[in-house]
């Protein structure tokens, strides 16, 4: 067999983490490598010359290495049809794809180039050994997706560690009213599985609590928790509301996302797990006062639960394998300065509408504008007030807020199409006389019956508008949108009551800690990088690491809890077996090799 | 009738200066967001769609690139990075080579090499002229009086010849943009009133600019407006007045007062626009052509030459004054003879005529809509 190499760089990604001359040399010292050619970034690859070459050289197999060869390979499979080769016998060196990023990003390239010119794929050559694994399981993030990974593995017998910032698991499934396509009630989903997470004998429960440390090496991992003081003992509370009725500090609530307050002792919602009241130090009078001040709650608590002096622990597990299941943020709409998102009381994020209109957020499931309320101690404020507040005649919803936007974030968010969709559906049914608009420029419908869910919310009566909208602003104390509607050629110009901002998807704050604590390897948009995108999807470079949810990728729930089940498969795989997978990060370069030689001689 | 696409027309306004037109994936954040953009102009998203098409005989047809001032806000907002702002200035060039019949413009365009050894060959050409006609006829220790090296008057007569040529060409050019844009369109017919009714618009919007004035940032408009008054001020007083500028020794302020305002004007604006250029300090100098640069250039010189010539012969300096004079044309006459009928002066007539014409064909399109009551109520999809 001859061989001919040719790096094609196409600039995508950490160009700088490879050094393509070392590279190349070690390219040219490969068996069977005839021909090593450094084409430069971006080249324009024209298939007659490089057949002519082919035939020259009489090549069978071209290896296209580079950050993402794929760019070229259309060029490069015409030029060996041309030249009467097998065009199969193209082989990508994808260094991206493999994860040539980090520190040792020129022997990962060069790994994956062996591999590729041995027509061996680079996963099955990359195969760590494998190591003991203790049965324990971290699960860090108590969302949809920890909470389904939790309930696979606990449900298997093995102990599970769940740890949850917040003081309460549910994440942000538990905010919302709906899913899609089906409508279903999300809590009536969620709820069940969350308290069986409460009170499964193999589950240990962490809420209001962040991994502070992780050491040790792959089925061996020490993990330091640190347990936030919640200074309300979790076994002892039954959750009567005395604390918070006498508690004098009101806060916006984050549960609530802001558009209702919370006092400094609360609960997150009713049907929180643990069932079971905190307080918040930040907002706290008796702690921001160092125990000057206030303490009523602590007085009145009728089963004397509180403790108000209490202070954060650190608990140490030991675990053999950790799901990150760390979940997103939405987009900060106060970027995106033509929405006037801050400015105009009536335009709203998605998350804010979600506890809107869910039955048990602040309204009581009523669609209403705010009114401004004027008082002294705090000057003006707009706020959503059941009794004076109306329900609005008109709502737009804009699509792709934050996202598949060059000067925010290029990914699209994949989820906000249809949760518009939802929105728009919530509202016609329950304002049936008001208006809704959807501007959207691509419609991604995507999954199973949602195309079906798409075409159901046109027939009910939504004005859907293709073309984003470019700016919401007042005019006269009237709220107006402006954009261009693109089927039909003009542009619009109206008034509207509510304007819904379909935020995209960012990681959640705290995953790049998470991903430094870890050296686990992120892609440009901050989500965790998985081992393989087609292959692996729930494991990463780092042995007995999982990934599960959106903290991956953005997702629905749908695929969310398809994947945290997967997760818990390959958890319990290494538990069963005793063994787990070491890093592929720690493999050397002659390992691959070898194992990537004795295949091809198979 | 049949429309023609043109595959490659991107590729042809790629040589005009365009960037990533393909890239645009039609989301319609410009059009909104354009002070300009208005029914039945909607700006420029419909140009972006059209060069995706490849309908050139439409795009030859559009007003919306004149009506453009580009302030940058959509280039600015385009999730795309597809640079609407850049595309319509290169519609502008585009646009202006199809109007022109001599063909001139296009290599201009498209070759800068082309349009500077025009411009050099020009300028050697007229400076070799003057020359050997001073020598011919006069010394050149002498500015003024009998034995003057190039007395005004006849250098008068030049201009003039040269104004006639330039109005003809700039006139057939005009001609030829009315017919794209209004007379090949045989489905609209605009009645002559409309064309009387809106003939205000021609002179105001020559004079005033007070379409850019709509732009976000006023700043802009300021400064074009400023280089353009100095500009007609200079011609005016070249035009009519050479002999009372010329007259000496005695200055007549009446007339110098004019001169030296649009002296500081023409050199303060073109050396802000240079400044600007190499520092983009304005989203329409982020991107500069070659052509861009020459106008500039060629202004820059045609001013500082035109007040020095004067500093030197009002200072006695005759012989320098006299160089500096035939420099000073070497660098006139290329200026308005090549830049005004090819190149990027030419909007000295394009843009006012478009704004008329959008309006006459604005006109036109209510009067149609009114006669058939199209009004559309919005649409379900």
């Amino acid at each position: 067999m001859r061989i001919g190499v040719y790096l094609c760089q196409a600039g995508i990604g950490d160009v700088d983490a490879v050094n393509l001359h070392s590279i190349a040399s070690y390219a040219a010292n490969l068996p069977s490598v005839e021909v090593v050619r450094d084409l430069g970034l971006l080249p324009k690859v024209e298939p007659d010359a490089f057949a002519a070459e082919i035939r020259a050289e009489s090549l069978d197999r071209l290896v296209i290495a580079g950050d993402t060869p794929g760019f070229f390979k259309p060029a490069f499979t015409r030029a060996m049809a041309l030249a009467g080769e097998d065009p199969k016998e193209v082989r990508l060196a994808s260094f991206n794809a493999f994860g040539a990023s980090s520190g040792n990003g020129t022997a990962r390239a060069k790994s994956v180039l062996a591999c590729a010119a041995l027509g061996v794929p680079f996963p099955l050559a990359a195969v760590p050994d494998t190591t003991a694994v203790r049965p324990g399981t971290l699960i860090v993030g108590g969302g949809i997706s920890g909470i389904q990974a939790a309930l696979e593995i606990a449900d298997a017998g093995k102990q599970v560690h769940l740890v949850e910032r917040t003081g309460t698991i549910g994440g942000h499934m538990a905010m919302f009213d709906k899913t899609f396509p089906t409508l279903d009630c999300a809590a009536c989903i969620l709820t069940p599985k969350m308290v069986s997470v409460g009170q499964h004998e193999m589950i240990d429960l962490m809420t209001y609590s962040e991994v502070a440390h992780i050491s040790g090496s792959p089925g061996d991992y020490t993990i330091k928790v640190r347990k936030k003081a919640r200074r309300v003992d979790v076994s002892a509370c039954v959750a009567c509301n005395v604390c918070a009725d006498v508690c004098p500090q009101r806060v916006t609530s984050e549960f609530d996302n802001g558009i209702a307050e919370r006092k400094a002792a609360y609960i997150p919602f009713p049907q929180a797990v643990p069932n079971a009241y905190l307080i918040d130090a930040e907002s706290c009078t008796y702690v921001q006062s160092d125990g000057a001040k206030c303490g009523v709650c602590a007085k009145k608590c009728p089963k004397e639960c509180i403790d108000l002096d209490q202070a954060d622990e650190i608990v140490e597990l030991e675990v053999g394998n950790i799901i990150l299941a760390t979940g997103y943020d939405v987009y900060d709409a106060t970027k995106i300065e033509r929405y006037n998102y801050g400015t105009l009381p009536n335009v709203l994020t998605a998350l804010e509408f979600e506890r809107l209109t869910n039955a048990s957020g602040p309204t009581g499931g009523k669609i209403i504008t705010k009114t401004k309320r004027v008082s002294k101690k705090r000057g003006e404020e707009w706020v959503f007030d059941v009794d004076e507040g109306v329900p609005p005649k008109s709502v737009a919803i804009i699509h792709c807020v934050g996202s598949r936007d060059a000067n925010h974030n290029a990914y699209c968010s994949r989820v906000c199409c249809m949760y518009s969709l939802k929105f728009a559906h919530l509202v016609t049914e329950k304002l049936p006389g008001a208006k809704c608009y959807e501007f959207y420029i691509d419609m991604r419908a995507f999954g199973k019956g949602y195309e079906e869910f798409a075409n159901r919310i046109k027939a009910e009566g939504t004005f859907v508008i293709r073309g984003r909208t470019a700016k919401v602003f007042a005019q006269d104390g009237q709220m107006m949108i402006r954009g261009e509607d693109i089927i039909s050629d003009r542009l619009v110009d109206f008034p509207v009551d509510m304007v819904l901002l379909s935020v995209g998807l960012i990681p959640a704050h705290g995953s790049a800690d998470l991903a430094t604590m870890l050296g686990l390897a992120t892609d440009d948009d901050g989500w965790f990088s998985e081992l393989d995108y087609n292959a692996s999807p729930t494991e990463t470079e780092r042995g007995g690491v999982f990934v599960a949810g959106a903290c991956q990728a953005p997702k629905d729930i749908p695929d969310t809890v398809a994947q945290a089940a997967a997760v818990a498969a390959g958890v319990l795989k290494s538990i069963a077996t005793g063994r787990g997978l070491n890093s592929r990060a720690d493999l050397a370069l002659s390992d691959i090799e070898r194992r990537a030689t004795s295949l091809v001689r198979i | 009738m049949a429309i023609r696409a043109n595959p490659k027309l991107i590729e042809e306004l790629e040589t005009y200066g365009a960037q990533d037109v393909s890239k645009c994936y039609h989301c319609g954040n410009c059009s909104a967001t354009c002070p300009f953009s208005q029914d039945p102009y909607i700006l420029p998203r419909r140009s972006m769609r059209s060069l995706q098409m490849g309908l050139e005989r439409k795009l030859e047809g559009d007003l919306e690139p004149w009506l453009c001032y580009y302030c940058g806000e959509c280039s600015q907002e385009c999730p795309r990075d597809a640079e609407p702002g850049e595309t319509m200035m290169s519609l502008r060039r585009w646009l202006t080579s199809r109007y022109d019949f001599t063909g001139i413009s296009k290599l201009f365009y498209r070759s800068w090499r082309i349009e500077l050894a025009a411009i050099l060959l020009v300028a050697m050409l007229t400076g070799l002229g003057f020359f050997l006609f001073g020598l011919s006829q006069g010394n050149i220790h002498h500015y003024d009086g009998v034995n003057a090296f190039l007395p005004g008057e006849k250098i008068h007569f030049f201009d003039w010849g040269l104004a006639i040529v330039l109005l003809v060409l700039l006139l057939t050019n005009c001609a030829r943009m009315w017919w794209f844009t209004i007379g090949r369109d045989k489905s609209k017919r605009v009645p002559l009133t409309a064309y009387i009714k809106s003939a205000y618009l021609l002179p105001m919007h020559f004079m005033t600019q007070m379409r850019y004035a709509k732009c976000e940032r006023k700043r802009p408009w300021v400064i074009h407006l400023i280089l353009m008054l100095s500009y007609v001020t200079m011609l005016i007083l070249i035009m009519f007045f050479v002999k009372r500028m010329a007259a000496g020794p005695a200055i007549d302020w009446r007339v110098h007062a004019f001169g030296l305002a649009a002296t500081v004007g023409l050199l303060g604006t073109t050396i802000f626009a240079v400044r600007g250029r190499i520092k983009k300090t304005e989203n329409h100098y982020k991107h500069s052509h070659e052509t861009d640069w020459m106008f500039l250039i060629l202004l820059i010189v045609v001013a500082g030459t035109g007040i020095l010539q004067f500093i030197l012969h009002r200072s006695g300096l005759d012989m320098a004054a006299n160089i500096t004079y035939v420099v000073h044309l070497m660098s006139v006459v290329p200026m308005l003879g090549l830049e005004v009928p090819f190149s990027k002066w030419s909007h000295l007539a394009y843009r006012p005529l478009a704004m008329y014409f959008a309006e006459i064909k604005a006109e036109a399109a209510r009067a149609e809509a009114r006669a058939s009551q199209g009004v559309r109520a919005p649409q379900a999809a």
